[in-house]
């Protein structure tokens, strides 16, 4: 049984149709892509998924639960962990707290715990902290953590948001253009942390990328989205060389 | 006969909660702020109404000129309109302008904290001894089948709408209203587009100002005993009455006003008097709760910028 | 002359970073001996020597309003405040700096609960001797550690959320009532609730439960207001938390039981020096604990970006509701000792006024920090009562100062800033 599954999943913004019948099985361990221009709706399904939109119509069900109609939060907390497009961070944050804050629903101190400084808190809140400490070391920022995260240079905040979405423990990791606005070098670099976390976490990962460099060296499988629809789904060879996708991202004039 | 009485009691108790709330709203629409001095600047304007009409009554007394008492109130409020927008400017010259890019929380702060200043400089500067308007039209009583009207309730409703509708008028057919609506739609964009952020605020500060004083002379009219604490609690009514209305929202906060001020009226015609404050509130409590968005107009949607 | 001055203003910053650097050595433990030593000193001395050198009586305030009221007496006042307070202070503070350290670090290395205790008993002897010295004192310091609690209260939500809440004088109200009911009710014999049902002299004992319920009902009054307003975002709440204020109050005005418009007075005189202290040590202990923890931090989180935060797992209506309710409870328990210090309270003390001076102090000491609101609530009621002689023109300069406040620090003078007691408590670094 996969460990992501949507089933023809629809969903209008008003009389738009943003999403058609899409579907996606992601195994775990898989690193999956989701490619297409602008505005093709890569982040809506993101969005969908993980609950900030309903889905109109579709089931979308993680290991077993069904995640419709769920709170962001709940499906959050039951393995979805993810990152924005335009990192989404706390400005007045340090980074050791943005990545502790992710550990919220792992959390069971309550509030006798919060008010009266339980020793129960004083160890699931050291315990939160070794483990943020250990996935900021492992994206080579631990230097930087009792900063505030708005002071980082941008590579370094991208980082951030990726140990923050770790914190969580997911069961899968929803990455939304995680190299956007990144330098060649930074580019490689990023490269190499997904690849360290997938090597050492072995979690899945669902990436939506731009740069076709990424998703095509990253990916094991790749989705192609236009206008809400799945044109082409492969192995990056596959989706290379398929005429609809050539189509989609360079237009037809140049085909012809 | 008690309905009808109370109708006109209401009307024009909406038409002082018109005036004021079009202030709070146009402030809030296009510069997101609560101008919590509004109330207060209410007070400045019956002040100044009292001092320019006082001005002109000795004048006309002396033998300057010799004009009707319905002419020295159109001029009291033009000329007291005028004065009391410089107010406004530079309200927001002194306590906004400098806090634009600070948390919105902090303008609010400034603004209750210029109320006051206004009200405490009212008292150093004129004493606590509440002064009177001067009474410039005789009260003329209409019977109309056991219900009394006066002429100055008459007049206090007609002045309010006339200068609603032209507010309405400016904001719709003007360039300079169309800038103000543009930038009651995004706040950070259209300076981009060559409006001048600064001159806009200091207009529309300077017509809520000069509404707030128009209201202000009507209210020294019906209620010619005045006091530096006079805006407080009509102010905050008016206030609730903008949020009523919608955001941004001439028509709605107008709207608004006047049903504040039917609530208000008729509130006492079924429940004790001493109620009236507490129904009115709870029944703005529960239209907001159920109508978030007020009658017209967005939500108040946007966040604290901390 | 122009070099004189430049190396004037030199020797002035050496002395004034060399004073830092020795304050810096000093732990909170000599600075506490060293307020108890001037406290004492002007309990045996301080009226003659306050007569001596031309002064009426002992300068109730560091001498600010005689200063005011009186300005040929300002060097007199500034020599007693120099000679009772700042000399004995200084000099015994860095006397024992070396020792007292010692003792703080072994206080630490003992138990950390142990050395908070002994600090705050420390630190209550200086404010009770200090107090004992006139009744106006007692009362200026009762109520200023009440502002401390409401600033605190009302910063969870409009500081660590950010949100705009103007509901806090109504559950001042509300918490004030209540305890008051109880109180008066239970303990007091009362031309509104008839004689006393249970012996007096167990009251004390039950004064905490009273203050309690002061705290749970307004908690439950800010239920009413925080599950309608955190539907939708943004500045619904200060509006919907305006109207509650107003409809606290004129349902106050309108309940005949508890006095309408008149009051309710004869509350038992039980609010004395120490328990106002302990609770507001509680209550910045316990609100402390809260923001400083993850549940607490989460709040920050949901004000920087909600989305974020539910991205993160974090429930933010939960998050939203409950630190509102936290907010509102610790306001009613301000409310319920402040009803008792008095021994009086009216609807009309919990209208916009009040609203504005807590608002007042909330933005001047500074969001986002425990700091901040015991430096706001403790400057403003101060400056308050220093002012006091200026009369009218006190509503002038206070406002005043905010705006400039504001103006130049528009998140307030102590804001972001951490409250760790353990910092505090800690032995400072010796020179070696």
């Amino acid at each position: 049984m996969s460990l992501l599954r949507v089933e023809k999943m629809t969903h209008y913004f008003g009389g738009l149709r943003a999403v058609h019948n899409y579907e996606l099985a992601i195994e775990p361990g898989q690193v999956r892509g989701l490619i297409g221009p602008n505005g093709a709706g890569k982040t809506t399904i993101f969005n969908l998924i993980t609950g900030i939109y309903q889905p109109t119509e579709g089931k979308i069900m993680l290991d077993g639960t069904e995640l419709n109609g769920r709170a962001p939060h709940v499906i959050a907390s039951l393995g979805i962990g993810r990152t924005f497009q335009n990192m989404l961070l706390w400005r007045h944050m340090t980074v050791l707290e943005h990545v502790k804050m992710a550990r919220y629903s792992k959390l069971t101190y309550g509030l006798a715990g919060a008010f009266f400084g339980t020793a129960r808190r004083y160890q699931q809140e050291a315990e939160s902290e070794e483990i943020a400490l250990r996935l900021l070391k492992m994206m080579g920022v631990e230097q930087v953590a009792d900063q505030i995260v708005l002071n980082l240079p941008y590579g370094a905040q991208r980082r951030v948001e990726m140990a923050r979405a770790l914190a969580m423990e997911p069961k899968v990791l929803f990455l939304d253009e995680p190299t956007a606005g990144m330098n060649p070098e930074e580019l490689l670099q990023m490269m190499d942390i997904i690849r360290q976390i997938h090597g050492e976490l072995g979690m899945a990962i669902f990436l939506i990328e731009h740069r076709m460099r990424v998703v095509m060296e990253l990916c094991q499988k790749i989705q192609t989205l236009v206008f809400g629809e799945v044109i082409a789904e492969g192995t990056p060879e596959e989706i290379q060389n398929n005429p609809k996708v050539i189509d989609a991202y360079l237009g037809k004039e140049v085909v012809q | 006969m008690v309905f009808f009485q109370n109708l006109i009691n209401a009307l024009q108790w909406g038409s002082f909660y018109a005036l004021i709330a079009l202030g709070y709203s146009m402030v809030y629409s296009i510069l997101m702020l609560f101008n919590f001095a509004h109330g207060d600047i209410f007070m400045v304007g019956a002040y100044i109404g009292f001092g320019v009409s006082t001005a002109l009554v000795s004048l006309a007394a002396m033998g300057a000129f010799a004009l009707p008492g319905w002419l020295i109130l159109v001029l009291t409020i033009i000329i007291s309109m005028f004065l009391t927008s410089f107010v406004g400017m530079i309200v927001e010259r002194v306590g906004y302008r400098p806090l634009r890019d600070a948390p919105r929380a902090s303008a609010a702060i400034t603004g209750l904290m210029i109320g006051i200043i206004l009200e405490t400089g009212n008292l150093a500067l004129l004493g606590a001894e509440r002064v009177k308007f001067p009474s410039l039209i005789e009260t003329t009583t209409y019977d109309l089948g056991g219900v009394f009207v006066t002429n100055k309730k008459i007049m206090i409703v007609l002045v309010s709408i006339t200068l609603s509708f032209a507010l309405h008028q400016f904001i719709r057919r003007t360039r300079w209203g169309m800038a103000m609506r543009a930038m009651a739609f995004d706040f950070a964009v259209v300076p981009l587009m060559g409006v001048p952020l600064n001159r806009m605020a200091a207009l529309t500060f300077a017509l809520g100002s000069a509404l707030a004083a128009a209201a202000g002379i009507l209210f020294g009219v019906a209620y010619p005993v005045l006091d530096p604490y006079m805006g407080i609690l009509i102010g905050w009514k008016a206030f609730v009455a903008a949020i009523l209305g919608g955001r941004g929202s001439v028509v709605g906060a107008t709207l608004a006003g006047f049903l504040l001020g039917f609530i208000e009226m008729f509130v006492p015609m079924i429940f004790p008097s001493t109620l009236r404050d507490f129904i009115a509130y709870t029944i703005v409590l529960l239209i907001l709760v159920f109508r978030p968005h007020g009658f017209f107009g967005e939500a108040y949607s946007a966040r604290l910028r901390l | 002359m122009e070099a004189t001055s430049e190396k004037l203003s030199i020797d002035k910053k050496q002395l004034l970073s060399g004073l830092r650097v020795a304050a810096s050595r000093i732990p909170l433990l000599a600075w506490f001996l060293g307020g108890l030593v001037a406290v004492a000193l002007e309990q045996f001395i301080g009226n003659p020597f306050a007569r001596g050198i031309g002064l009426p009586k002992v300068p109730v305030l560091f001498g600010f309003v005689i200063m005011l009221k009186k300005p040929f007496l300002i060097p007199s006042a500034v020599l007693y405040v120099v000679l009772i307070y700042l000399l004995p202070v200084a000099v015994v503070a860095r006397l024992t700096a070396a020792s007292m350290n010692r003792l703080a670090a072994k206080l630490l290395d003992l138990k950390m609960f142990l050395s908070v205790i002994l600090h705050l008993l420390l630190f209550y002897a200086v404010l009770h001797i200090w107090a004992e010295m006139s009744d106006y004192r007692v009362l200026v310091l009762k109520l200023m550690l009440i502002a401390v609690m409401l600033t605190l209260s009302l910063n969870i939500i409009n500081g660590y959320m950010g949100e705009f809440s103007c509901s806090h004088p109504g559950f001042m109200a509300l918490g004030a009532y209540s305890a008051s009911v109880f109180t008066v009710w239970l303990f007091a014999d009362d031309r509104l609730f008839g004689p006393a049902l249970l012996p007096p002299a167990i009251g004390p004992f039950l004064f905490p439960i009273a203050l309690l319920v002061g705290g749970l009902v307004a908690a439950v009054g800010a239920l009413a207001v925080a599950v309608p307003s955190f539907r939708t975002r943004g500045d619904y709440l200060a509006i919907i938390s305006l109207a509650f204020m107003f409809i606290v109050k004129s349902l106050i005005e309108n309940l005949e039981v508890v006095g309408g418009p008149r009051g309710l007075g004869n509350q038992p005189d039980w609010a004395n020096l120490p328990v106002v202290f302990a609770t507001t040590a509680i209550c910045i202990w316990i609100i402390n604990n809260f923001v400083r923890s993850t549940m607490g931090k989460a709040l920050n989180a949901v004000r920087d970006n909600e989305m974020a935060a539910d991205a993160m797992t974090v429930d933010t209506r939960k998050t939203k509701i409950l630190a509102f309710l936290f907010g509102a409870f610790w306001a009613g328990v301000a409310g319920g000792l402040f009803a008792h210090v008095l021994r009086y309270v009216n609807p009309g003390t919990f209208g916009i006024q009040k609203l504005a001076e807590v608002l007042a102090m909330v933005y001047f000491g500074g969001l986002n920090s425990v700091y901040g609101s015991i430096v706001g609530a403790c400057g403003i009621s101060l400056l308050g009562e220093a002012l006091r002689p200026l009369e009218l023109y006190k509503w002038i300069i206070i406002p005043l100062l905010l705006i400039l406040v504001m103006i130049f620090r528009p998140t307030g003078l102590i804001a972001f800033k951490e409250f760790d007691v353990k910092k505090l408590v800690q032995p400072k670094k010796m020179a070696d």
